[in-house]
């Protein structure tokens, strides 16, 4: 079961392994069999088999090695595998070593059973038996021969060749032989006549021979063939011996081997006792040695393959618990663990999917908030909206122009704190505040205040928000500066009266002084000279003031007639220096102006923007006494990201009225005792008309200061 | 334990013998080499001090294997010697148990002699005589020759139980080392 989670190269090398390995063992098996041709191979078997056992325990080890490595670093499925490797060892390695115990102890009492005394006895018993037997063979032919040398004692050397050949046959003897002591040959006679040279004893027998008279022994032949050799003295000669060789019959022959074979073999079997078992033991060991390394391994790579997508899940997991969604393991099993892992597949991907609908509806409400904050930021209304402690949570561009405050000061604040930082700003903010503070519902006021560039008309709406179970969440406050809107219809209104004078007040004018001076010219010469005198009086008094309320018609006319534009780049240090020129030889004020280096060019009629400097400079010059000084300064500015020419015109006579301020610029207020009223209306009007601002400078403390900003192009 | 035991046995087996197995080593000694029949002829006595071991396996029929190595070597400066001519002759000594007699087997020749006594016996395999090893016209007279003798004992030719042991025992190691002697011309 296990090989079919295995890779199909790791089953197939597996299975390579295992292959060799029985090989191997058969093939060391089959060598211990001494008959084997593979016998003579049988040290390297062992040496192949050691080196492979070898080569398995490192293999093993490295993988365990590895494994308490990866224990170490805590890795996914470390643990699981050193637990199924364990179980797999234990359990593999209790069976195996029973068998191996109980194998061995079979293997050593199998041995020893082939071997008892009486077995030794039988065998010791069986060789001196074939030992006796062939003795009491040898013994009768000595006596035999002895029997034999009987007739040779008279023979001549001469006759006893002669007999010897009787002899041999009479004795049943394979080889005769007559030598003398000196080992000369004196007769023989063979079975085989083509034995020409009879078998001499060798020297161990001389000395035999020497010491005793007669020798009697069993002489291998050749290998597997026995035969009796018995040499005695021949009496009467005593220098002579007689030798017989006696044929060992086959079948005692074949006997007596047969016993020596069985004798040696067990002698030799009984001595190899304790070598057989090494050697068994050994063959026993190295293959427990190399089937339990190899399943070890194998348990390795089996459970390393069913442990790997466990390990994947792991990892898997983590990476999605740190917020990874897009995770995707490779399917390799159709199993159990096939079937998690393609769960876990479809859960990332639907988690991925959800994840990634969340996200994209948050970048859609994001959008929708960016776009709102743009709609926000580009109304020309200020849009502020307040926590349920007044702190400032949101407010838009529009909000910063109108109050001038710059945005980081703005957000986390109260209008309190704001109306401390910035003085000028004290009266809109408190109003405000109160009115949120106040107000349960929708509310709506203007606010008039004082600020840097003037006065300033606010019309505020605010409502306070309620959540859903009625609890004050905030509020928010949409404001307009209006101060233009008003300032519009306002001259709009004084346009109108200013029409109105001219159309019914300049009408009847004429005539009136025409009727006068016709008066005066009829009546004069009528009159006496007293009447005449006050005639004529008031005759030039109707017509001067008829000729003042012209000119004051005329200046209403002027002030409500919409301008025509003549429009030119006029460079205004030249138009200010050219005007200033006109009143520097007149007047013996003292002049100071200050040119900012550059070009200071507008886009503008220079017949109005003239006027401008000389109802100003007129202006200064009424309010100053003779010695005073009038300082004239132009500058380039940059407001909202747009370039100003800002003139500034100081004076050092009595000022402005602090309560003056705010209506200085509206029509038919002055200060003076004479005068329309109408230059600063004027003044205004033209700086409106070119797109420009004028105020009063309030921080000015010795005489009055105007600012004018034009744009600059 | 039992892995142990293994792996303890296959160091022993693979360790090479050196120093501790010269005990019962075979000895070469008395190398002639003299000039017979415009041939170099060698005689050499070889020393077989048996170990117990060793005669306790031969007295219980266990038969062992020598193999005589003979070489004629060219002896040169630079490279290794050139092996002129190289012989064998390979014994086989046996017990024979039924006549209580040493048996020596030349296996090349097929001779077989019988001896009572295992010294005997050895005396046979321990005089090399005369044996005749290169022609005198094979011989460069500007060049030196050595003659090798080595007298190895074939343990792979020992019943197969014996011979893990054979390897790790030193009491199985009956071989000489190699014997060099000068070729006088």
């Amino acid at each position: 079961m296990a090989f079919s989670k295995i890779k199909p190269p790791v089953s197939v090398s597996v299975l390579i392994l295992f292959a060799l390995i029985m090989i191997s063992l058969q093939l060391m098996s089959s060598a211990t069999q001494e008959s084997s041709e593979l016998s003579a191979m049988y040290s390297w078997l062992l040496v192949v088999n050691g080196l492979g056992s070898v080569v398995l325990l490192g293999l093993v080890g490295a993988n365990i090695y590895s494994l308490v490595k990866q224990l170490k670093k805590r890795e996914a499925g470390s643990r699981l595998t050193t637990r199924m490797v364990s179980l797999f060892v234990l359990l593999a390695l209790a069976p195996a070593t029973i068998v191996f115990y109980f194998s061995m102890q079979f293997l050593h009492q199998g041995i020893d059973s082939w071997f008892n005394v009486e077995m030794d006895r039988a065998m010791e018993d069986a060789l001196e038996l074939s030992q006796s037997s062939l003795d009491q063979r040898m013994r009768w032919h000595l006596k035999q021969t002895q029997q034999l040398t009987q007739q040779l004692a008279n023979s001549s050397e001469t006759q006893a060749g002669l007999e010897m050949e009787i002899l041999r046959e009479q004795s049943g003897a394979s080889e005769m032989t007559l030598f003398s002591r000196q080992g000369r040959i004196i007769a023989s006679s063979n079975i085989n006549p083509g034995d020409m040279l009879p078998s001499l004893p060798d020297e161990h027998i001389w000395l035999q021979l020497k010491q005793h008279a007669d020798f009697a022994a069993l002489a291998p032949v050749r290998e597997d063939s026995l035969m009796i050799r018995i040499i005695v003295t021949v009496p009467a000669r005593e220098s002579e011996y007689l030798q017989a060789l006696y044929p060992v019959p086959v079948r005692i022959a074949d006997l007596a081997d047969s016993v020596e074979f069985a004798f040696v073999r067990y002698q030799k079997m009984n001595f190899l006792r304790d070598s057989l078992k090494l050697s068994f033991s050994l063959a026993l060991s190295l293959v427990l040695l190399m089937s339990l390394l190899a399943a070890i391994w194998v348990a390795f790579i089996s459970i390393r393959n069913i442990v790997a997508p466990v390990k994947e899940l792991v990892k898997g997991t983590q990476a999605v618990a740190s917020g990874q969604y897009d995770q995707q393991l490779p399917v390799t099993a159709q199993d159990d663990l096939g079937f998690l892992v393609e769960s876990f597949n479809e859960m990332t991907l639907r988690i991925a999917r959800a994840h990634f609908e969340t996200k994209m509806a948050g970048f859609e409400v994001e959008n929708q908030r960016a776009y709102l904050e743009t709609i926000l930021a580009n109304l020309t209304a200020g849009v502020i909206s307040f926590d349920a402690d007044y702190r400032i949570r949101t407010a838009n561009q529009a909000a910063y122009r109108i109050f001038r405050i710059h945005v980081n000061q703005f957000v986390g604040h109260t209008f309190l704190e704001l109306a401390e930082a910035h003085p000028e700003l004290v009266e809109p903010l408190k109003s405000i505040q109160r009115l949120l503070e106040q107000a349960d519902e929708i509310w709506q006021q203007r606010i008039a205040f004082l600020g840097a560039n003037g006065r300033q008309e606010l019309l505020c709406r605010g409502t306070p928000l309620f959540s859903q179970e009625g609890r004050r969440v905030g509020a928010v406050v949409v404001f307009d500066d209006v101060t233009d809107l008003i300032q519009a219809q306002k001259n709009a209104a004084w346009g109108e009266v200013a029409r109105r004078l001219a159309h019914e007040i300049k009408n009847p004018l004429t005539p009136i002084q025409l009727s006068a001076e016709r008066l005066q010219h009829k009546l004069a010469s009528k009159l006496e000279a007293t009447d005449a005198e006050m005639l004529q009086r008031s005759t030039r008094t109707i017509v001067q003031q008829v000729e003042a309320m012209k000119e004051m018609v005329d200046d209403f006319s002027e002030y409500a007639k919409p301008s025509k534009k003549q429009t030119a780049d006029i460079d205004l240090p030249a138009l200010v220096q050219e005007v200033l020129a006109l009143y520097v030889l007149k007047s013996g004020v003292k002049f100071s102006a200050d040119y900012e280096t550059g070009p200071l060019i507008i886009k503008g009629d220079p017949v109005n923007i003239r006027q401008v400097l000389h109802n100003l400079i007129k202006n200064a010059l009424e309010a100053i006494d003779v010695q005073g000084r009038i300082e004239i300064n132009v500058h380039r500015v940059q407001k909202n990201n747009t370039d100003f020419i800002e003139i500034s015109l100081y004076d050092d006579g009595p000022g402005i009225k602090e309560e003056q301020i705010e209506q200085i610029f509206e029509p038919y207020v002055t200060t003076k005792a004479k005068g329309t009223g109408l230059g600063l209306a004027i003044v205004k009007k033209i700086i409106e008309e070119h797109g420009g601002a004028i105020w009063v400078d309030a921080s000015r403390k010795v005489g009055a200061g105007f600012i004018i900003q034009l744009p600059a192009i | 334990m039992f892995c142990r035991a293994a792996l303890l046995s296959l160091f022993w087996l693979l360790i090479p013998c050196s120093g501790f197995c010269a005990e019962f080593s075979a000895l070469v000694t008395d190398v002639t080499v003299s000039k017979q029949n415009q041939q170099y002829v060698i005689s050499a006595d070889i020393d077989y001090p048996l170990s117990t071991e060793a005669k306790l396996a031969l007295k219980n029929g266990v038969p062992l294997y020598w193999i005589l190595q003979i070489k004629v070597l060219q002896q040169r400066s630079w490279v290794w010697n050139k092996t002129l001519q190289a012989r064998e002759i390979r014994y086989r000594i046996q017990y024979n148990a039924l006549l209580n007699m040493y048996r020596v087997r030349n296996e090349d020749s097929g001779e077989i002699s019988n001896f009572s006594s295992l010294s005997a016996a050895l005396g046979l395999m321990s005089a090399l005589r005369n044996l005749p090893v290169i022609d005198e016209a094979e011989i460069d007279p500007e060049q030196s020759y050595q003659i090798a003798i080595k007298a190895t004992f074939d343990r792979d030719a020992l019943p197969l139980p014996l011979r893990p042991i054979a390897y790790t025992n030193p009491q199985w190691f009956l071989s000489s080392d190699w014997t060099l002697w000068p070729l006088v011309k």
